[in-house]
């Protein structure tokens, strides 16, 4: 009940700021907001056109912003945003190619989908859409998207109204599943530390070490290799003088080229 | 991954600090190789 309160006291402003904040990256599922301010326009407390307008000019301003982020961050921004998926390189590749083969026409469904709609607009960046092709697409999709949901919140009022009576009841129910949460996150944690710590046992090597190794006669027994999962995609990029890259995800067929005889140094970024 | 290789029997090591350390150390870097470089398509 106080989400619809909270909605009818500040609906413009929230949905604006709720809305911005999903576009610019922020994980929240700003389509709750937009069903809440649909609610309350059905229930007159706000105008439909205005919280129309907040929330289509908060999406396209923050996939602006995201759009020339990924212009002139390249593929480091999308690196950023993959890593939070398991595999960032696969998830940087499948992202453009699903959005190169699906075409530019993504934009106008982009919002619906998890994870695509945050990635869409620095994609479209990235991949040298035309801004003002981006704009007139990602406004449409903005429309689409905000009037799907406020549609569904004008439609469905009573039933929210209920939906949110049956969660203040359920309010101690929900404090203890979070607190089941909290505890399977903390042995979570516990056991990823136990994890790292097995994986120290791997010698680690100053740069400078390894340089005066390289500069000595021994130097035909290292062999350096780059396992960046990220970072081959810009005509500019570097790597260490004499390194060879291993595709992290090929690993067993990229170890027949390694060399047994030497000494393999790894580094990423 | 170093575990991985040591577990297959490579003799392996972590460089500390990566390639940004060893940039920051003045140390030779070499360009990407073409062939190595990754295609990602665009829209232009």
């Amino acid at each position: 009940m106080e989400l619809l309160h909270l909605m009818a006291r500040h609906g413009y402003a929230l949905t604006f700021g709720l809305l911005l904040a999903e576009a610019i990256g922020v994980p929240f599922p700003a389509a709750i907001a937009l069903v809440t301010a649909g609610a309350a326009v059905a229930a007159h407390t706000l105008w439909g056109p205005y919280v129309l307008l907040a929330a289509v000019v908060a999406l396209v301003i923050g996939d602006t912003v995201q759009f020339w982020l990924g212009r002139y961050m390249g593929w480091l921004l999308l690196g950023f945003l993959c890593r939070v998926s398991i595999n960032p390189e696969t998830c940087i590749l499948r992202s453009a190619e699903s959005f190169y083969k699906r075409g530019k026409f993504t934009l106008l469904v982009a919002k619906f989908i998890p994870g695509v709609n945050t990635m869409a607009a620095p994609l479209a960046g990235s991949m040298k859409m035309r801004f003002w092709q981006f704009l007139r697409l990602d406004f449409a999709g903005a429309m689409i998207y905000s009037l799907a949901y406020l549609g569904v919140g004008y439609l469905s009022r009573d039933f929210l109204k209920a939906l949110l009576r049956g969660f203040h009841t359920a309010g101690l129910a929900m404090e203890a599943v979070v607190l089941s949460a909290l505890v399977v996150y903390a042995v979570y944690r516990i056991v990823q530390y136990r994890r790292n710590y097995m994986f120290r046992i791997v010698p680690r090597v100053q740069v400078q070490e390894l340089a005066a190794r390289l500069a000595s006669q021994d130097a035909d027994k290292v062999q350096i290799v780059d396992v960046r999962s990220h970072g081959y995609y810009d005509e500019d990029a570097s790597r260490i003088k004499n390194s060879i890259r291993i595709e992290p995800n090929n690993l067993e067929e990229e170890i027949k080229n390694l060399p047994r005889d030497k000494d393999i140094y790894l580094y990423c970024t | 991954m170093a575990h991985l290789l040591r577990e297959k029997g490579f003799n392996t090591f972590v460089i500390v600090g990566g390639l940004t350390a060893w940039r920051k150390a003045g140390e030779p870097l070499e360009a990407v190789p073409k062939n190595d470089l990754v295609k990602l398509p665009t829209f232009s």
